[in-house]
Protein backbone atom coordinates (compact mmCIF):
# COMPACT_ATOMS: atom_id res chain seq x y z
CA UNK A 1 0.00 0.00 0.00
CA UNK A 2 1.45 3.32 -0.72
CA UNK A 3 0.47 5.74 1.98
CA UNK A 4 1.18 8.69 -0.20
CA UNK A 5 -0.20 12.15 -0.21
CA UNK A 6 -3.72 12.80 0.74
CA UNK A 7 -4.43 16.04 -0.94
CA UNK A 8 -7.46 18.02 -0.11
CA UNK A 9 -7.01 21.63 0.58
CA UNK A 10 -9.17 24.59 0.57
CA UNK A 11 -8.46 28.21 1.10
CA UNK A 12 -10.91 30.77 2.23
CA UNK A 13 -10.57 34.48 2.95
CA UNK A 14 -12.94 37.00 4.48
CA UNK A 15 -12.47 40.58 5.65
CA UNK A 16 -14.31 41.69 8.79
CA UNK A 17 -15.02 45.23 9.92
CA UNK A 18 -13.58 44.66 13.36
CA UNK A 19 -10.20 44.98 15.08
CA UNK A 20 -7.93 41.98 14.93
CA UNK A 21 -7.82 41.22 18.70
CA UNK A 22 -11.61 41.03 18.78
CA UNK A 23 -11.87 38.78 15.74
CA UNK A 24 -9.22 36.51 17.21
CA UNK A 25 -11.00 36.35 20.59
CA UNK A 26 -14.18 35.34 18.81
CA UNK A 27 -12.44 32.27 17.42
CA UNK A 28 -11.28 30.98 20.83
CA UNK A 29 -14.11 31.98 23.17
CA UNK A 30 -17.13 29.69 23.64
CA UNK A 31 -19.47 32.63 24.33
CA UNK A 32 -18.55 34.01 20.91
CA UNK A 33 -18.18 30.74 19.03
CA UNK A 34 -21.72 29.74 19.91
CA UNK A 35 -22.97 32.65 17.79
CA UNK A 36 -21.40 31.55 14.55
CA UNK A 37 -19.70 28.16 14.67
CA UNK A 38 -22.65 26.03 13.59
CA UNK A 39 -23.37 26.50 9.90
CA UNK A 40 -26.89 27.39 8.76
CA UNK A 41 -29.47 24.95 10.09
CA UNK A 42 -27.34 23.97 13.06
CA UNK A 43 -26.41 25.49 16.37
CA UNK A 44 -23.39 25.12 18.61
CA UNK A 45 -24.57 25.19 22.25
CA UNK A 46 -22.19 27.21 24.38
CA UNK A 47 -22.16 24.71 27.26
CA UNK A 48 -20.79 22.04 24.94
CA UNK A 49 -17.89 24.05 23.53
CA UNK A 50 -14.54 23.37 25.15
CA UNK A 51 -11.61 25.56 24.31
CA UNK A 52 -8.13 25.40 25.78
CA UNK A 53 -6.20 27.70 23.47
CA UNK A 54 -2.61 26.57 23.79
CA UNK A 55 -0.57 23.99 21.89
CA UNK A 56 -1.88 20.55 22.84
CA UNK A 57 -5.07 22.08 24.23
CA UNK A 58 -8.49 20.81 23.32
CA UNK A 59 -10.98 22.41 20.92
CA UNK A 60 -14.34 20.65 21.10
CA UNK A 61 -17.66 21.61 19.66
CA UNK A 62 -20.99 19.95 19.03
CA UNK A 63 -23.08 21.08 16.11
CA UNK A 64 -26.74 20.28 16.64
CA UNK A 65 -29.04 20.01 13.66
CA UNK A 66 -31.96 22.39 14.33
CA UNK A 67 -34.41 20.25 12.37
CA UNK A 68 -33.94 16.81 13.89
CA UNK A 69 -31.61 17.31 16.85
CA UNK A 70 -28.88 15.10 15.43
CA UNK A 71 -25.45 15.94 16.69
CA UNK A 72 -22.05 16.30 15.06
CA UNK A 73 -19.38 16.39 17.73
CA UNK A 74 -15.92 17.42 16.68
CA UNK A 75 -12.77 17.17 18.71
CA UNK A 76 -9.58 18.87 17.71
CA UNK A 77 -6.24 19.73 19.25
CA UNK A 78 -4.56 23.10 19.01
CA UNK A 79 -1.17 23.01 17.36
CA UNK A 80 -0.35 26.67 17.45
CA UNK A 81 -1.92 29.64 19.21
CA UNK A 82 -0.31 33.01 18.53
CA UNK A 83 -2.69 35.72 19.62
CA UNK A 84 -3.85 37.64 17.63
CA UNK A 85 -2.12 36.32 14.52
CA UNK A 86 -2.43 32.66 14.00
CA UNK A 87 -4.44 29.69 15.12
CA UNK A 88 -3.81 26.12 14.04
CA UNK A 89 -5.74 23.04 15.07
CA UNK A 90 -5.93 19.44 13.91
CA UNK A 91 -9.08 17.39 13.92
CA UNK A 92 -8.48 14.28 16.05
CA UNK A 93 -10.60 12.05 13.87
CA UNK A 94 -9.84 13.06 10.28
CA UNK A 95 -6.37 14.48 10.81
CA UNK A 96 -7.49 17.55 8.98
CA UNK A 97 -5.58 20.67 9.88
CA UNK A 98 -7.01 24.15 9.86
CA UNK A 99 -4.78 27.21 9.85
CA UNK A 100 -6.43 30.54 10.52
CA UNK A 101 -4.33 33.63 9.85
CA UNK A 102 -5.43 37.06 11.05
CA UNK A 103 -4.08 40.15 9.29
CA UNK A 104 -4.71 43.87 9.81
CA UNK A 105 -6.01 45.45 6.65
CA UNK A 106 -6.54 49.07 7.65
CA UNK A 107 -8.19 50.68 10.63
CA UNK A 108 -10.28 48.14 12.50
CA UNK A 109 -10.49 45.79 9.58
CA UNK A 110 -9.20 42.24 9.76
CA UNK A 111 -8.64 39.66 7.11
CA UNK A 112 -9.04 36.07 8.15
CA UNK A 113 -7.54 33.44 5.92
CA UNK A 114 -8.48 29.83 6.46
CA UNK A 115 -6.40 27.06 5.04
CA UNK A 116 -7.77 23.62 5.53
CA UNK A 117 -5.73 20.57 4.71
CA UNK A 118 -5.61 16.92 5.44
CA UNK A 119 -2.24 16.50 3.88
CA UNK A 120 0.17 14.17 5.70
CA UNK A 121 3.14 15.85 7.30
CA UNK A 122 5.86 14.98 4.76
CA UNK A 123 3.86 16.64 2.07
CA UNK A 124 3.48 19.89 3.88
CA UNK A 125 6.76 21.28 2.64
CA UNK A 126 6.64 24.81 1.24
CA UNK A 127 7.57 23.80 -2.28
CA UNK A 128 4.87 21.18 -2.31
CA UNK A 129 2.26 23.59 -1.07
CA UNK A 130 3.13 26.38 -3.44
CA UNK A 131 2.07 24.63 -6.56
CA UNK A 132 -0.50 21.95 -6.55
CA UNK A 133 -2.24 22.28 -3.25
CA UNK A 134 -3.46 25.84 -3.47
CA UNK A 135 -5.03 25.42 -6.83
CA UNK A 136 -7.13 22.42 -5.93
CA UNK A 137 -10.26 24.21 -4.85
CA UNK A 138 -10.21 26.46 -7.90
CA UNK A 139 -9.70 23.36 -9.98
CA UNK A 140 -12.75 21.75 -8.43
CA UNK A 141 -14.84 24.82 -9.21
CA UNK A 142 -13.54 24.77 -12.73
CA UNK A 143 -14.40 21.11 -13.16
CA UNK A 144 -17.83 21.59 -11.68
CA UNK A 145 -18.37 24.31 -14.28
CA UNK A 146 -17.12 22.09 -17.10
CA UNK A 147 -19.32 19.27 -15.90
CA UNK A 148 -22.33 21.59 -15.77
CA UNK A 149 -21.61 22.92 -19.27
CA UNK A 150 -21.05 19.49 -20.71
CA UNK A 151 -23.86 17.72 -18.86
CA UNK A 152 -26.25 15.95 -21.12
CA UNK B 1 -22.50 12.39 8.90
CA UNK B 2 -19.49 14.14 7.48
CA UNK B 3 -17.37 11.75 5.47
CA UNK B 4 -14.17 13.73 5.67
CA UNK B 5 -11.47 11.25 4.99
CA UNK B 6 -12.62 8.14 3.27
CA UNK B 7 -10.25 6.16 1.12
CA UNK B 8 -12.04 6.89 -2.08
CA UNK B 9 -11.68 10.60 -1.54
CA UNK B 10 -8.01 10.18 -0.70
CA UNK B 11 -7.43 8.34 -3.98
CA UNK B 12 -9.19 11.08 -5.91
CA UNK B 13 -7.26 13.87 -4.23
CA UNK B 14 -3.99 11.99 -4.64
CA UNK B 15 -4.69 11.52 -8.33
CA UNK B 16 -5.44 15.22 -8.65
CA UNK B 17 -2.37 16.29 -6.72
CA UNK B 18 -0.28 16.35 -9.87
CA UNK B 19 -0.55 19.26 -12.32
CA UNK B 20 -0.13 17.04 -15.38
CA UNK B 21 -2.93 14.78 -14.20
CA UNK B 22 -5.15 17.77 -13.53
CA UNK B 23 -4.49 19.01 -17.05
CA UNK B 24 -5.35 15.58 -18.43
CA UNK B 25 -8.60 15.53 -16.48
CA UNK B 26 -9.46 19.05 -17.64
CA UNK B 27 -8.77 18.02 -21.23
CA UNK B 28 -10.97 14.93 -20.90
CA UNK B 29 -13.75 17.05 -19.45
CA UNK B 30 -14.08 18.40 -23.00
CA UNK B 31 -14.30 14.94 -24.55
CA UNK B 32 -12.59 11.55 -24.94
CA UNK B 33 -9.02 11.51 -26.21
CA UNK B 34 -6.32 9.01 -27.14
CA UNK B 35 -2.99 8.78 -25.33
CA UNK B 36 -1.30 10.51 -28.27
CA UNK B 37 -3.74 13.38 -28.17
CA UNK B 38 -3.30 13.71 -24.44
CA UNK B 39 0.48 13.67 -24.70
CA UNK B 40 0.61 16.35 -27.39
CA UNK B 41 0.44 19.46 -25.15
CA UNK B 42 3.04 18.08 -22.73
CA UNK B 43 6.76 17.82 -23.04
CA UNK B 44 6.60 14.24 -21.93
CA UNK B 45 7.16 10.79 -23.36
CA UNK B 46 4.27 8.45 -24.04
CA UNK B 47 5.38 6.13 -21.23
CA UNK B 48 5.42 9.17 -18.94
CA UNK B 49 1.87 10.03 -19.88
CA UNK B 50 0.85 6.40 -19.58
CA UNK B 51 2.06 6.37 -15.99
CA UNK B 52 -0.20 9.30 -15.17
CA UNK B 53 -3.08 7.64 -16.96
CA UNK B 54 -2.62 4.52 -14.85
CA UNK B 55 -2.86 6.55 -11.64
CA UNK B 56 -6.00 8.22 -12.92
CA UNK B 57 -7.42 4.90 -14.01
CA UNK B 58 -6.76 3.29 -10.63
CA UNK B 59 -8.48 6.16 -8.87
CA UNK B 60 -11.52 5.58 -11.04
CA UNK B 61 -11.36 9.07 -12.51
CA UNK B 62 -10.85 7.81 -16.05
CA UNK B 63 -11.58 4.65 -17.96
CA UNK B 64 -10.15 3.30 -21.21
CA UNK B 65 -11.99 1.12 -23.62
CA UNK B 66 -10.45 -2.33 -23.91
CA UNK B 67 -11.29 -3.06 -27.50
CA UNK B 68 -10.98 0.10 -29.56
CA UNK B 69 -7.66 0.31 -31.40
CA UNK B 70 -6.46 3.56 -29.81
CA UNK B 71 -8.06 2.94 -26.45
CA UNK B 72 -9.45 6.44 -25.97
CA UNK B 73 -9.57 7.74 -22.41
CA UNK B 74 -12.86 8.74 -20.92
CA UNK B 75 -13.47 10.95 -17.89
CA UNK B 76 -15.74 9.34 -15.32
CA UNK B 77 -17.43 12.51 -14.19
CA UNK B 78 -19.25 10.84 -11.34
CA UNK B 79 -15.93 9.88 -9.76
CA UNK B 80 -15.13 13.55 -9.36
CA UNK B 81 -18.31 14.30 -7.47
CA UNK B 82 -17.12 13.28 -4.00
CA UNK B 83 -14.03 15.48 -4.31
CA UNK B 84 -15.98 18.43 -5.63
CA UNK B 85 -18.62 17.90 -2.95
CA UNK B 86 -16.02 17.71 -0.19
CA UNK B 87 -14.57 21.02 -1.25
CA UNK B 88 -17.93 22.66 -1.74
CA UNK B 89 -19.23 21.38 1.58
CA UNK B 90 -16.30 22.81 3.48
CA UNK B 91 -16.37 26.03 1.57
CA UNK B 92 -20.07 26.36 2.40
CA UNK B 93 -19.46 25.72 6.10
CA UNK B 94 -16.83 28.45 6.31
CA UNK B 95 -18.95 30.79 4.25
CA UNK B 96 -21.89 30.39 6.60
CA UNK B 97 -19.75 30.61 9.71
CA UNK B 98 -18.21 33.82 8.51
CA UNK B 99 -21.57 35.34 7.59
CA UNK B 100 -22.64 34.70 11.17
CA UNK B 101 -19.36 35.91 12.62
CA UNK B 102 -19.72 39.09 10.60
CA UNK B 103 -23.18 39.66 12.06
CA UNK B 104 -21.93 38.81 15.55
CA UNK B 105 -19.05 41.29 15.27
CA UNK B 106 -21.47 44.00 14.19
CA UNK B 107 -23.65 43.27 17.23
CA UNK B 108 -20.65 43.37 19.56
CA UNK B 109 -19.42 46.66 18.19
CA UNK B 110 -22.84 48.23 18.21
CA UNK B 111 -22.50 48.14 22.01
CA UNK B 112 -24.76 46.73 24.69
CA UNK B 113 -27.72 48.92 23.75
CA UNK B 114 -27.02 48.86 20.07
CA UNK B 115 -29.80 46.90 18.46
CA UNK B 116 -29.16 43.30 19.38
CA UNK B 117 -31.58 41.05 17.69
CA UNK B 118 -31.65 37.79 19.54
CA UNK B 119 -35.34 37.12 19.92
CA UNK B 120 -36.13 33.54 19.17
CA UNK B 121 -39.81 33.60 20.04
CA UNK B 122 -41.56 34.60 16.89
Amino acid sequence: MDQQATVGELSFTRVFDAPRPLVFRCMITPEHLTHFWGPTGTSAPVERIRVDPRPGGVFETVMVNDADGSEYPTRATYVEVVEPERLVWTDDHSGMTVTATFTDVGADRTEVHIRQTNVPEPFRRPEAQAGFLTSLDRFAAHLAQLAADGAR
Amino acid sequence: MMPLADERLDATFTALADPTRRAIVARLARGDATVNELAAPFDMSLPGISKHLKVLERSGLISRSRDAQFRPCHLERAALDPAVEWIEEHRRIWDERFDQLDAHLRDLQAGPSGGRNDEEDQ
